[in-house]
Order: structure tokens, then C-alpha cells, then sequence
């Protein structure tokens, strides 16, 4: 007999990670990629005897979605991930409508070990962690030694949400429920009250500011374009300290300026706009390894002041610093619990709500130029840190973006973009090897005559 | 590593032109590339999905325009003539292969939008040929039995997840006792294979809330939370 599936344990998916399923595409999927070099190659069946230790400690990413009649839902699942050669182009969708399947995959090609994840599921820093004890686990080639993930969240309060949403329900898997939960209502309890929201006209009427999109020509299978950039993180943040602004800051006013230069005339449209997550995990300690972040809009109008790059990085350091505080964020994480909590958004059915986010999601995407993230820093515990060679990181892009992370010293600057140009890396790459760094350049073969050269 | 001199960077790879600008690049031919891709070259793919979604679409349009052009002909049983009932059968029969390939990944769901078209379909046609109730007396009934027999016997061979089509095995239930509903409206004139579909459509029931009763009401609570 089977199991009966209606007795397992499912939590409702969050507006915020709705946002992921009404705004997939064919050329942005909404999956994102962890992956760690090795110093050997990577063997396959230690890889899988590391998934499957893994696996068992992360109740998440058992997690099936499905659709009902008023929201999506994570559901728990017996299905077991299987380690495979990679043979997809990076970032290939990873949920299908009505398809029951994990919504995370992990690959090797050569030296990498790849994790992909759709963002629905979690976030950068949320998958980080699966990808650090997975590395761990290969390390070791036997359980990781850290503590199971949903251990600490039993031990906090977890939320209202739990109470809230859930007096009747019975929950076979309560690892499951916790890991599952929507990370912003995880720390409602913890905020101060606050003054009643107030909605103020200026929210609503926006100046209209021409902003520069980026346009070009699809890839032919709308694969997204990847081409990583490799250098020595030192040197780069002597050049961010010399500017007096922070790394993140100092790379968007470099990528700026690389599309600014790719871009020729400007025209009218001479404001460029940046979005950036900042991971709220840093102000608000959570161990949820759902979505958790806010974004944080900084931007440039060239033209009308100093433009060189140091001016640029520092006018984007002057706007980042103030809404990246804590007090500016709870700002914002109070506004996603709104959202979360809101009763109106609670009777929409979800095709409406797929439909109504997904204009919204446009409109969103018609304000920005880049988007940019930054994971920071990242080491592993021995004898995975000595295993490991390089870490990289990058996303599905509906616009050009670019994601960072250091590992041992080496800064890893991965662009993504759903075109088949890459003048602006070209650009970004000049401005980096002229002030003297050495830049190294991996690249996703994306265009016919870019294969053509190594598939015959 | 071989290296652009446009960029001044190195490459990975065996790129023979910068990945960057296009440039040429300088390959030293006697050292072979110690680093080597980070990305295996996947071929292009095409849009496979793109394809079906384009068939689908432009069947979709070529059968509801070929339905809603029957209503510019005469409405009656000598008026369809040969060539009119072949239109509208290879109509039909395009529609429930589109339907049972588009929803194939829920044999159950697929079963419910089945019944639903060929009922639908049978109606119309006999509405074309003049309104002699063969849909409603013979048509329906059998389609609606059947398929309740045919989605528990399958549910149970492929082993499918009771959470998995308990709701729409629910749903052709529910539209199995519409026959039932025809006939005390008096719109039959022959009531054995509607009664025959109903007494079915009981049993499953009877079944349903018996053996099933638990899973139901949980996976409807899950499916319609607010």
C-alpha cells in the first residue's frame, strides 16, 4: 500500500516566494547555482553518499511544490535527489507545472560540484549552508558532523505563523514544518511594535526618471549567459578602500561604469538603478533557510554631477549605507510580514495573484538597470576548506546582473544575463586589469559558434 | 591558459577567441590548457516547449473556430451530412488527444477535463443534429460510468498517491451523479444507462467515504486554505 500522501506535513509557500513563480520565464527560471571547485576531480559516487547524508539533515529540500485553489504549498516528499553529470546549460528550470519533482539538483563536471536550487525554496545564503555541509560531507566521505539544521529552530520560538495558520492541522513532520516556514513571520515575534502603517501619497506617485535598461539579442535557446571572473579579493578591496566605499558598492559602481561604456550614447536615459538583496539574517537571527532578504535600490544619473568611478561608487556608498541599517530594514521586514499577514491577499485565488505579480513584477523590472548580490566571505571547517579551490555563485537573470562570493582569497564575479553579449563583462574586466589586478575568465559556450568550436 | 591581449585577462578553456570581445587569442600551442572549462558545452536545445505551446494554442483555435462555425449551417440531423459530421469528429477527436497529452502528468485531473469535453462535445453535437437526447440518454451516462470505473481501477495499478487525484477522483464521482440529476428533470426518455452511471457513481461514493474519508477532507482543507 502506499503511503497516504494527505498525511504529510506541507506548509503554505510565502507571498514573498511567490514572487519567484509568478515572475520564471523561459530565459529566467528562477534558479540559481552554488558551486565549489576541488583541487581532484570529483568522484561521483562519494558525491552521492555525501547528497544522501546531507539530504537527511535538511527536511527543506525534500520539499515537493504544489498548487491549491489559494496559495502554492511546500510539500514533504519520499523522493531521493540522485547526483548527475552535468548536462544541462547552467540555471535550467527546475519546476514544472504538475511535475512532483525536488526543487534543487546537484551536478558535477570535472573539478565542481553544482547546486542548483529554485528560488521559491530558498535564497543564496539559505543554500550555502546545504552546500557547505554537503562539501563537508564529500570531505569527510561520512555524515557531516555539524548539528541538523532544524534542530536550533525547535529550541526558538518559532512564531506566531505556527499557531496562527495551523491550530488544526495535523503535522506528521514537525523538522519539516520548521524548516519549511516563511522566515520573515519566524521573527514577528522578535520586532518591537509598531506605529500603524501610514500610506503616504509619495509612495504611490514616483517621479519619472528615465531609467537605462540594457537590451540585446537572446540567447538562442535561452540558456542564461555565464561568464565568471576570477580574481584576487585583496586586491580588489584595496581599490574599494581607496574609494572609501564597501566591496558590493565598489563593484556596482564598476559595473556602472562597464555598461555605461558598453552601452555608447545614453541618451534620455541616463539613470542607472541597481537592485540589491541584503540578507536579513545578519540583523534578525534566523535559521530558516527560506527566501530572507530585503532589496535595497541604489542608483546614478550620469550626467549631472562627477562621474568618474570614484565619485559613483561613492554617491552608491551614501545611499547604500543608510538603508542598509538595521532601522531602514525593519522598515522593510515589517512590510513583508504586512504582506504576509494581509487578509485581502489571503482570499485572492492564485492564478489572479500569479497574474497580478507578475505585471507587478514587470513594472518592477522596467525601473531597473542591474541587479547585483553579494554572499560576502564563505570557509568551510577542515578538510573541506583545503579541498576546496574555488566557490561560485550565480543566478538566472531577466537583466544583466552579476553575484559574488570569496573563497581562500579569491574573489569570484559571476555574470549572468539572458543575452548573447558580453561587452559590458568585457568592459568590467578592463576596468579591473587596468588598475592592475589579474583577472582570470571562465565562460559558459552559449552561441552556435561558440560551440561549434568544441562539439563536433 | 591562453590570454587576451584586448582585456589583458586570462582565459579558461579552449576558447580560440576571447570569450569577452571576440579577439583572437594568443594560444600557446605546445602548453595545453591547464585549466579547463568551468562549464561543459551543452548543444543548443530547442525550445521543445515553445513548439508544443504554439501546436496547442494554434489547435486549440482551429477547433473552438471549427465548433462555433457549425451554428452558420442548418441545425438538423439531414443538414451535418458526411462530410460536416467527419469536421466535426476529427474536431473532437484532435481535442481529447491534446487534452489527454497536455494533462498527462495526472491521469485523474486528465480524467475529470476529459469527461467534462466529451460531454460537452456529445451535447453540442446532438444539439447540431437536431436535439434527439442521445447525448443525455446514452452519451453522457456511459462516458461519466466508465470513467469512474476505469479512474479507480487505474489509481490502484499505477499506485498513484491518494493525495495526488483523491480530489478529482472526488470530482468525476460528483459529475457521475449528474445523469441521476438529468433524469429527475424528466430530460430522458431512456433512464437505464443514466441509472446504471448513478448506482456507479453511489457505490464509488460509498467507497470514497468509507475507505477514503480522512484523506479527502484533509487534502480539500489543503487545497482550499486561506
Amino acid at each position: 500500500m502506499n503511503k497516504s500522501a494527505t498525511g504529510r506535513t506541507w506548509v503554505r509557500l510565502d507571498n514573498v516566494s511567490n514572487i519567484f513563480l509568478a515572475a520564471r520565464t523561459d530565459a529566467d527560471p528562477k534558479v540559481f547555482r552554488l558551486a565549489a571547485e576541488l583541487t581532484e576531480p570529483v568522484d561521483p559516487e562519494r558525491l552521492q553518499r555525501a547528497l544522501d547524508a546531507t539530504y537527511d539533515h535538511y527536511p527543506l529540500y525534500h520539499a515537493v511544490l504544489r498548487s491549491g485553489v489559494f496559495w502554492y504549498y511546500l510539500q514533504a516528499s519520499d523522493l531521493r535527489p540522485v547526483v548527475t553529470a552535468e548536462d544541462h546549460h547552467t540555471c535550467a528550470p527546475l519546476y514544472q507545472t504538475d511535475k512532483r519533482n525536488l526543487l534543487f539538483r546537484v551536478s558535477h563536471h570535472r573539478r565542481r560540484i553544482n547546486l542548483e536550487v529554485f528560488h521559491a525554496l530558498s535564497d543564496g545564503a539559505g543554500a550555502m549552508r546545504f552546500l557547505t555541509d554537503l562539501v563537508s560531507a564529500y570531505a569527510a566521505d561520512s555524515a557531516p558532523a555539524v548539528e541538523p539544521e532544524v534542530e536550533p529552530q525547535r529550541g526558538l520560538s518559532i512564531d506566531s505563523f505556527t499557531h496562527y495558520f495551523r491550530r488544526r492541522r495535523h503535522t506528521p513532520d514537525p523538522a519539516f514544518d520548521a524548516a519549511a516556514e516563511s522566515a520573515a513571520l519566524g521573527v514577528a515575534d522578535t520586532l518591537p511594535a509598531a506605529p500603524r502603517p501610514r500610506w503616504r501619497v509619495g509612495r504611490l506617485i514616483r517621479p519619472r526618471i528615465r531609467v537605462h535598461r540594457v537590451k540585446g539579442t537572446r540567447t538562442p535557446d535561452n540558456r542564461t549567459r555565464a561568464v565568471e571572473l576570477s580574481l584576487p579579493a585583496k586586491d580588489m578591496l584595496e581599490l574599494a578602500r581607496a574609494e572609501g566605499v564597501s566591496p558590493t558598492m565598489y563593484l556596482t559602481g564598476v559595473f556602472f561604469e562597464s555598461v555605461r561604456r558598453s552601452a555608447g550614447d545614453l541618451g534620455r536615459a541616463r539613470t542607472f538603478v541597481a537592485s540589491v538583496p541584503v540578507n536579513l539574517r545578519q540583523f534578525y537571527p534566523s535559521s530558516s533557510a527560506r527566501n530572507f532578504f530585503a532589496t535595497v535600490l541604489v542608483s546614478h544619473t550620469y550626467g549631472i554631477g562627477a562621474d568618474d568611478l570614484g565619485s559613483v561608487c561613492r554617491d552608491l556608498e551614501a545611499q547604500f549605507r543608510p538603508k542598509a541599517t538595521p532601522k531602514a530594514l525593519e522598515k522593510k521586514l515589517r512590510r513583508l510580514i504586512r504582506v504576509e499577514k494581509s487578509p485581502i491577499l489571503r482570499i485572492v485565488p492564485r492564478p489572479v495573484k500569479d497574474v497580478v505579480l507578475g505585471w507587478l513584477n514587470q513594472a518592477h523590472n522596467r525601473h531597473l538597470t542591474v541587479a547585483v548580490s553579494n554572499l560576502g566571505r564563505v570557509t568551510f571547517d577542515e578538510p573541506a576548506e583545503s579541498l576546496v579551490e574555488r566557490i561560485g555563485f550565480h543566478v538566472s537573470a531577466a537583466r544583466p546582473q552579476f553575484c559574488a562570493i570569496t573563497h581562500a582569497g579569491t574573489l569570484v564575479v559571476t555574470f549572468t544575463s539572458p543575452f548573447s553579449e558580453t561587452d559590458h563583462v568585457a568592459e568590467f574586466a578592463r576596468i579591473l586589469t587596468g588598475a592592475g589586478i589579474r583577472v582570470r575568465v571562465g565562460a559558459a559556450r552559449v552561441t552556435e559558434s561558440e560551440l561549434a568550436e568544441v562539439i563536433r | 591558459m591562453s590570454r587576451c591581449d584586448g582585456c589583458r585577462v586570462e582565459v579558461e578553456g579552449d576558447w580560440s577567441s576571447c570569450p569577452l570581445c571576440g579577439t583572437p587569442l594568443d594560444t600557446d600551442q605546445s602548453a595545453p590548457a591547464a585549466v579547463p572549462e568551468p562549464f561543459p558545452a551543452v548543444p543548443l536545445g530547442y525550445s521543445r516547449r515553445r513548439v508544443f505551446r504554439v501546436l496547442f494554442l494554434t489547435s486549440l483555435a482551429v477547433i473552438v473556430g471549427s465548433f462555433i462555425a457549425q451554428l452558420l449551417f442548418v441545425r438538423d440531423a439531414d443538414g451535418i451530412g458526411a462530410a460536416r459530421s467527419v469536421w466535426l469528429g476529427l474536431c473532437a477527436m484532435w481535442l481529447v488527444a491534446i487534452m489527454a497529452i497536455s494533462k498527462r502528468h495526472n491521469i485523474a485531473k486528465g480524467t475529470v477535463w476529459l469527461v467534462v469535453l466529451i460531454g460537452g462535445v456529445c451535447a453540442y453535437w446532438d444539439y447540431l443534429t437536431g436535439w434527439n437526447g442521445w447525448s443525455l440518454d446514452w452519451a453522457i451516462p456511459i462516458v461519466c460510468g466508465c470513467s469512474i470505473i476505469a479512474l479507480l481501477i487505474t489509481v490502484r495499478v499505477m499506485r498513484t498517491e491518494v493525495g495526488d487525484h483523491i480530489l478529482y477522483s472526488a470530482l468525476t464521482v460528483a459529475l457521475g451523479l449528474a445523469p441521476v440529476g438529468f433524469l429527475w428533470l424528466g430530460w430522458l426518455s431512456r433512464p437505464i444507462p443514466s441509472v446504471a452511471c448513478g448506482i456507479v457513481a453511489v457505490l464509488a461514493l460509498a467507497f470514497l467515504q468509507v475507505a477514503r474519508g480522512r484523506p479527502v477532507r484533509t487534502e480539500l482543507a489543503k487545497r482550499l486554505h486561506l
